[in-house]
């Protein structure tokens, strides 16, 4: 071997060097990077509330399912006529929304559980548990049966059995029971005001306000069973009880509407605005293009000469940037026959109306409940049940008024025509619109909230729907007269993919036919 | 190699360092190429001493004056040399097949009779034949088992390298690539796209986990080893070299060029309607009725040569009035032909003890996409150094790319245009007023050439990596070996869209001429959106680090040699992308995301993994012919790290064994006048693998869409739930080959044999959204796979003038999905809900599933019955059918090589066949009726069908249903619907390179006293495409997607092209 100091030296240097580089990779220690520098390794219950009250604003699939199928909107024919929608040609991969609220429903658990029982963040338990409610009714309304005491455990059920629908509308009303006392105990701290996108500002009013929703919440879930066989007087029960708390239903113009701030800004604005009304900038959307008011909407409230009401929920023949922009008269105003296949291309046809979509004004809130529908909810209550109700004080027909009277509000009706136009339907003596010219109060009722709720609940309009099986919505032009109309929707293809013994054990489902258990004709 | 015995002894003698009264010399044994041969024996002429060259061919020998040493090597022809002090002994070879040293796992040189596995090696001549300025295409067809696929041919291609089919359902199955000892990240091309093949010395694939066990994980699918040059001993050689070449349209879609603009305006058939009249019986009455002047669908009537307007008048009242007749190979002309021009120079040298690289590289292409285009240029440094026993070396390259393309889909907006529009005419939106999206007549898409300019990317890679190895020989048998690789690559992008409003004119007034108004409503019913134009910028770094410290061991024992690493290494990957971006810009033209209005968007990711290993090889050899090889690594991943997890869950460890055999010199009566060479080989082997997405052990919680709003935060659990026992998943290789030299080495057969078990797979399975996640990761399910491959060699013809090669390479690959999830049938990987690839229980996988026929028992198509406007319209199944696999069964490569005096012709050709693909293409096209197939457009009686008889119950031929409404009803909502339609036999023949060379003959040359050497070649790839008949769409090869759900092709793909050039290498005195 050829040896030199200048090897000894090297090798002085380069051996140390490497035992230490041995050293160095063998520590475990080393491989402590495994931590996402992305994402989060958790959540706090007022942060995820706010992502859970966000979505469920933001979906707008049921709501837009609804309108067309309660027949307030249509489409035009500038897009090739939906089948699964206009011609009922649907099956398990259309309309997935189980997937989407199951998810919201994950969020709203973690919120549930992680608030604890004390401390500031607990309010947020009780704002989870009342969304909880709002979407597991939604899912029944939607589904029927569905995993409800089985589900959201990860690991601990891979498999979730369903629950009977009709169970879990009954302890949806105890949840919201335990939202109540949550509320009751742990105010809004001004701190997490913020998160509260729904009440949160201000801070003092936002828990009684909740609870009021809570108690609307309620009636909705108990009014939609009036036609159940035996339910009567757990149903008076129910209401009573909401009745007696101190908070009672939401108060005459409380709406229950969603903002967590909207800017104008590419998917933050409000998501109703930003489908089917402008984009960030500004610049009309294609779909605006899409949704129409139906000609059955528009000769209801013609009948009734509600005109004024008409103005605001639809945009005269070529919409809002129609250039010339028609006079906005009645004449101008032209709705689509429901699932008219062609012949109303969207220039020719009225746009969906400043109510909702008005240029610029991208922040609106996105409404979870109407308080037009709480008052026509307690207007049916006191109709049906009267006396028993002991707690509800109201007469029906003034929760009735007062019902149209928030819509008006609601609409802009109000501010853009004056405070007169709701009375002067009201005491128009024409049948479904002033109560003691209508012969059949519930009648009166139910077209009154069906108008109320165009443009806002559209689901809520098809529950309604199902339900009372009025206003008569004519058959879509795209089917025969007499072709049956859902009731329902299928299991998604997915849950049936991953979940498929619990989901046969539910039957086979016809989803003209099989109807949810509160919809009993 | 007997003698060796006598040898050791001597050996001996000089460890003890009792020097007797002598000179020493020392000297390196080198093949003729400069590169060291290890463990060459040097003897003393006449005498029994000598000494055996170590591991890097380096010798030291005691002798007396003038003694004559005889230097040999397995392999080599023996060689007689003066002794002399440092000296370098040149050996030639004796048989270059067996004995040309080869590049395997980690650097390790070794001769092929030692291996016990499969390994294929591409030198530079083979790979830059057909001159390719990408490697990956170079490579392809010349390596047997190995898929490269070609995603597609734009000017920034993807590819995807698989060895021997797929191993895991879910995870990563790509190849392994190391250049210069640096593994690079699966999925991450980087470093490869932007290497000059030139600057490759060679390519050694590993094909099976065993020999890639020394590369841990990542090696578990094989590896690609690529060596870079290093320059050679000798006196400075300078070359330069230049090429050209233009590339064309190769294979059109099959378009049809009889009917224009149209889509379904004519009432349709109802019962009503037929009584009222109003449905037109004839339909070429309805034909006419379909025809629109603004329409993207080609449903019109027939080209009749007519004058008739495209679109809309315009706002100064003109109307563009075009002959209604389709404009021949109008469908290619919008297509640019591209070229490439690649210039470079290399520089080497070196003296006995140190060599030098140097080159340079300038690339510029454009594509045939108009406006594509990227520019490459780069350089390389390599040098070594020996000082004794201390050897030095390092590598550096620099390289940077720009790309310049659209991020828009050109092929997609073209399909949508008909074959009377003057296309090529309307380039000039900005001037051409009927050009202009304010006029343009297409009311659903827009002019192709106005989205080309206005939709762009520009990227631009700089690429910085290198290599530093350090040699210390501490005993002639033992030295000590590190090597530090890294790379660092920083891609800066931008992407604009240019602001477009349109004019009141466009959007409200324009109306369509009478009298072709057709009654279409009083306006227009443009979906016409302002372009508010919009800017991202975003940066992306990567930084690699790895270190590889060995000990390597060469000793020999008696009749045994033992070859040795033990080793560790350390490895480090580091991403951060950053990006910005705004949604609208206000002054147009400046791209910078300060012009804007609203939110700035934007956001971040980074990544950071790491691992350690420990390996140890140990390879003994008995007599240089029975060879037994086993590997042993452990290692610990950062992928299944946690402080609170089991050490046994994140590290682990696996081994290998194999053994090669020269069965004609352990038998010697094998060996006769046919069979010169037989090696049989066997090996087993147990690779783990951490296949699991980074961060993929904890649940997440993200931003919830759209947050934060202001100062309001939300934040929603993520749908992915990690089961809590997750651990590496393993694959084991068993592999049988045999290789054989047969006629005087005129033939030689190689064959090999392999069969792999993946069990305990880490997979994301689809759990029910009810459980509040809609995926579960965890280790389950259970693949096999399995095949064959061969290469076969013929020489012949050899003749000092004439000499012809031929090489054939086959495989055949087959795999089946053993075990899934408990109660999960299968899965899908790619695709669309219509046609997708999917993993499915019992069979081989990715399984090409798509939308059919019904069909009856003879397989006869069953249609529609029903008197309604789809009567005589086929049906289509509900759930989707099995259509066959989308990797290719058999795959064939074959070269050949006729040399004549300075002539080469070079020629490699590929098959690939037995799968199938998607061309989603095709439906697109049925949509807007520009494909051929739907020329059938009267009342026709489907093909092949049948209908049930509703009294027999039997399904009877259909010879009196016609297809009703077939000028569009039957084509977009039958025909189109069913995938079936689309999919195609993938097979292919392609020509992948040939190259036909002069090398001026050396007197000639030589009288220019400037040049050494001057070689001209004119080259084509892919000059020959044949494909299956039934595929009218697109190249075969071509998908969507380079990651395992390979066989969907769709628009983003454009039409495949042909490559012809010329190059000239000038090599300099």
């Amino acid at each position: 071997m050829i040896k030199n100091s200048r090897d000894m030296k090297l090798k002085n240097i380069i051996i140390p060097a490497l035992l230490i580089l041995i050293f160095i990779s063998c520590r475990k220690d080393w491989l402590n990077v495994n931590t996402s520098p992305n994402t989060l390794p958790s959540s706090t219950p007022d942060f995820t509330f706010a992502a859970a009250a966000n979505r469920i604003a933001a979906t707008l699939g049921p709501n837009e399912l609804g309108e067309y199928w309660s027949g307030h909107w249509t489409q035009s024919s500038t897009y090739i006529l939906s089948n699964t929608i206009f011609g009922y040609g649907f099956n398990n991969t259309n309309f997935d929304y189980w997937s989407g609220y199951y998810d919201i429903l994950k969020d709203l658990q973690y919120a549930i559980e992680s608030a604890g029982s004390s401390g500031p963040l607990s309010y947020f338990g009780g704002t989870s548990r009342v969304l909880k409610a709002y979407v597991m009714q939604i899912i029944v309304d939607l589904y029927g049966n569905a995993p409800y005491t089985d589900a959201l455990k990860g690991l601990g059920s891979l498999a979730p059995k369903f629950d009977d629908q009709k169970a879990i509308y009954e302890d949806l009303i105890k949840v919201l029971d335990t939202a109540i006392t949550v509320l009751k105990a742990t105010p809004l701290t001004s701190v997490y005001a913020g998160s509260d996108i729904v009440f949160g500002s201000p801070s003092g009013s936002a828990a009684t306000k909740w609870i009021q929703f809570a108690n609307s919440l309620k009636l909705r879930i108990l009014m939609r069973q009036t036609r159940v066989a035996g339910r009567d007087a757990y149903i008076i029960a129910e209401i009573n009880k909401a009745a007696a708390t101190a908070e009672g239903f939401l108060p005459n113009g409380l709406d229950v509407g969603s903002n967590p701030g909207y800017v104008a800004s590419a998917g933050k604005l409000n998501p109703f605005f930003e489908t089917w009304g402008y984009n960030a900038a500004g610049s009309i959307q294609s779909l605006a293009r899409y949704p129409r008011p139906t000609t059955f909407l528009f000769s209801n409230l013609i009948a009734t000469k509600d005109t004024f009401r008409l103005k605001r929920l639809a945009y005269p023949i070529g919409g809002p940037e129609a250039n010339p922009y028609p006079a906005e008269i009645v004449a101008n105003y032209a709705g689509v026959p429901f699932g008219a296949p062609s012949g109303y291309l969207s220039q020719n046809t009225s746009y969906i109306g400043p109510s909702q979509i008005k240029k610029g004004e991208f922040n609106r809130p996105m409404i979870l409940m109407t308080n037009a529908e709480s008052q026509f909810n307690l207007a049916e209550a006191k109709q049906r049940y009267g006396a028993s109700l002991t707690g509800v004080t109201g007469t029906a027909q003034s929760y009735y008024e007062q019902g149209v009277k928030e819509a008006f509000r609601l609409t802009g009706t109000t501010a853009t025509y004056g405070a007169d136009k709701a009375t002067t339907l009201l005491t128009s003596g024409i049948d479904l619109a002033d109560w003691t010219a209508s012969p059949d109060k519930l009648k009166a009722i139910w077209m009154q909230k069906w108008l109320a709720l165009t443009n806002y609940s559209g689901f809520e309009s098809w529950c309604e729907y199902r339900k009372n099986n009025f206003p008569n919505i004519p058959a879509s032009a795209s089917t025969a007269s007499n072709a049956p109309r859902p009731v329902r929707l299928f299991y998604p293809q997915a849950e049936l993919a991953s979940n498929g013994e619990n989901v046969l054990a539910q039957g086979t489902i016809d989803v003209f036919t099989t109807r949810l258990f509160w919809d009993v004709d | 190699m007997r003698k060796l015995v006598l040898l050791v002894p001597s050996l001996l003698f000089l460890l003890t360092g009792l020097f007797a009264q002598k000179t020493t010399v020392s000297g390196k044994v080198t093949d003729d190429k400069g590169i060291t041969i290890p463990n060459a024996t040097v003897k003393i002429k006449g005498s029994k001493a000598g000494a055996i060259a170590d591991n890097d061919g380096s010798f030291i020998l005691s002798v007396s004056a003038g003694t004559k040493l005889l230097v040999s090597a397995s392999g080599y022809k023996e060689k007689e040399v003066d002794a002399a002090n440092n000296m370098v002994v040149v050996l030639d070879l004796e048989n270059r097949t067996l004995s040309e040293v080869v590049v395997t796992a980690q650097g390790i040189r070794r001769r092929p009779k030692e291996l016990g596995y499969s390994l294929a090696k591409v030198s530079n001549t083979e790979l830059t034949v057909g001159r390719s300025p990408t490697v990956a295409a170079g490579l392809s067809g010349k390596v047997s088992g190995l898929l490269i696929v070609n995603a597609n041919n734009s000017v920034d291609p993807a590819v995807k390298f698989n060895l021997r089919g797929y191993r895991s359902m879910s995870g990563n199955n790509d190849a392994l690539i190391v250049i210069d000892g640096l593994p690079q990240p699966p999925g991450s091309s980087t470093m490869f796209n932007l290497l000059n093949p030139n600057d490759i010395e060679s390519i050694t694939v590993l094909k099976g986990g065993q020999a890639a066990t020394l590369y841990g994980s990542q090696g578990v699918n094989g590896a690609i080893i690529i060596t870079t040059k290093r320059g050679q001993k000798g006196r400075l050689k300078v070359s330069y070299s230049s090429s050209y070449n233009v590339e064309k349209i190769n294979i059109m879609a099959e378009f049809q060029d009889k009917y224009g603009s149209g889509s379904h305006y004519a009432t349709s058939w109802t019962t009503t309607n037929v009584a009222n009249g109003t449905y037109k019986a004839n339909y070429l009455d309805r034909m006419k009725d379909n025809w629109r002047s603004y329409e993207n669908q080609q449903f019109g009537d027939a080209f009749d040569g007519s004058m008739r307007p495209l679109g809309r008048t315009l706002a100064d009242g003109s109307v563009f009035m075009q002959p209604y007749s389709a404009i021949p190979g109008i469908r290619e002309d919008i297509w640019n032909t591209g070229y490439t021009l690649n210039n470079q120079v290399s520089v080497s040298g070196g003296s006995d003890y140190s060599t030098f690289y140097l080159s340079a590289e300038n690339n510029a292409s454009e594509g045939i996409v108009p406006g594509d285009k990227v520019n490459r240029t780069g350089m390389r440094f390599a040098a070594s150094q020996e000082y004794g026993n201390f050897k030095i070396g390092f590598s550096a390259n620099y390289v940077q790319a720009r790309y310049n393309r659209t991020t828009f889909n050109f092929y997609d907006e073209s399909i949508n245009q008909a074959a009377h529009i003057p296309l090529p005419d309307l380039r000039d939106w900005r001037n051409n007023k009927f050009a202009n999206p304010n006029a343009y007549y297409n009311d659903y898409y827009n002019n192709p050439y106005f989205r080309l300019d206005n939709y762009r990317q520009r990227y631009q890679d700089a690429n910085f990596n290198g290599t530093l190895e350090l040699t210390y020989k501490i005993l002639p048998w033992l030295s000590v070996f590190n090597k530090f690789s890294a790379m660092n690559n920083v891609r800066t992008r931008k992407n604009t869209v240019g602001q477009f409003f349109h004019s009141n004119h466009a959007k409200n007034v324009a109306k369509v001429p009478v009298p072709w108004d057709k009654n279409d409503g009083s306006g227009i019913t443009r979906a016409l959106t302002d372009v508010q134009g919009s800017v991202s910028d975003e940066s992306n770094t990567e930084n690699l680090i790895n270190n590889e410290l060995q000990l390597l061991i060469n000793k020999n024992f008696r009749d045994f040699n033992l070859k040795g690493i033990v080793g560790v290494n350390g490895y480090n990957r580091k991403t951060k992308n950053v990006g910005i971006s705004s949604a609208s810009i206000v002054v147009p033209d400046v791209y910078n995301v300060d012009n804007r209005r609203g939110e700035l968007g934007g956001g971040e990711s980074n990544t950071e993994e790491r691992k350690y290993g420990y390996y140890a090889d140990a390879q003994v050899g008995w007599r240089d012919m029975l060879f037994v090889h086993s590997t042993i690594r452990h290692d610990a991943s950062s992928r299944f790290y946690k402080r609170s997890r089991d050490y046994s869950l994140y590290a682990y460890t696996y081994a290998g064994v194999d053994v090669a055999a020269v069965v004609t010199e352990l038998i010697p009566e094998l060996k006769n006048n046919v069979l010169g060479y037989a090696k049989l080989r066997a090996g087993y082997n147990k690779n783990g693998n951490d296949n699991i997405a980074l961060y993929g052990l904890d649940p997440t919680f993200g931003n919830a869409s759209g947050f934060p709003y202001g100062n309001t935060v939300g934040i929603s659990v993520g749908n992915i739930l990690p089961d809590d026992d997750l651990t590496p998943e393993f694959v084991r290789t068993l592999e049988f080959g045999g290789e054989f030299q047969l006629f005087n080495n005129k033939l030689n057969i190689d064959f090999t044999y392999y069969t792999q078990r993946s069990e305990d797979q880490v997979l994301t399975v689809l759990i029910p959204a009810t459980t509040g996640f809609t995926n579960l990761r965890l280790n389950v399910g259970e693949t096999k796979n399995w095949g064959y491959e061969t290469d076969v060699k013929i020489q012949l013809i050899k003749k000092p003038k004439l000499q012809w090669d031929l090489v054939l390479r086959g495989s055949i690959n087959e795999n089946k999905v053993i075990e899934l999830y408990p109660g999960v049938k299968e899965f899908q990987v790619s695709g669309y809900s219509y046609a997708g690839t999917y993993v499915m229980q019992d069979l081989i996988y990715p399984m090409l599933k798509a939308t059919s026929y019904v069909r009856d028992e003879l397989g006869r198509i069953v249609i529609q019955t029903a008197n309604s406007a789809s009567q005589g319209h086929p049906l289509i199944t509900g759930p989707l059918k099995e259509m066959g696999r989308v990797t290719p069964k058999y795959m064939l490569g074959a070269g050949t090589t006729v040399s004549y005096s300075g002539f080469t012709l070079a020629t490699n050709w590929e098959y690939r066949g037995g799968n199938y693909m998607y061309s989603d293409l095709g439906r697109q096209m049925t949509f807007t009726g520009s494909g051929k197939w739907t020329e059938h457009r009267a009342p026709h009686i489907f093909p092949n069908s049948a209908y049930l008889d509703a009294a027999s119950g039997k399904y009877i031929q259909n010879t009196t249903i016609m297809t009703r409404e077939a000028e569009y009803g039957l084509w977009v909502d039958a025909y189109r619907v069913i995938a079936e339609n689309f999919v195609a036999p993938a097979w292919f023949i392609k020509l992948r390179d040939i190259n036909l060379s002069y090398s001026f003959s050396n007197n000639l040359v030589a009288k220019t006293k400037v040049f050494s050497g001057i070689t001209l070649a004119v080259y084509g790839r892919n000059l020959i495409t044949i494909k299956d008949k039934a595929n009218m769409y697109a190249d075969p090869e071509f998908s969507f997607t380079t990651g395992n759900g390979i066989g969907i092709n769709n628009t983003d793909q454009t039409p495949p092209v042909r490559q012809y050039g010329v190059n000239l290498n000038l090599n300099f005195k």
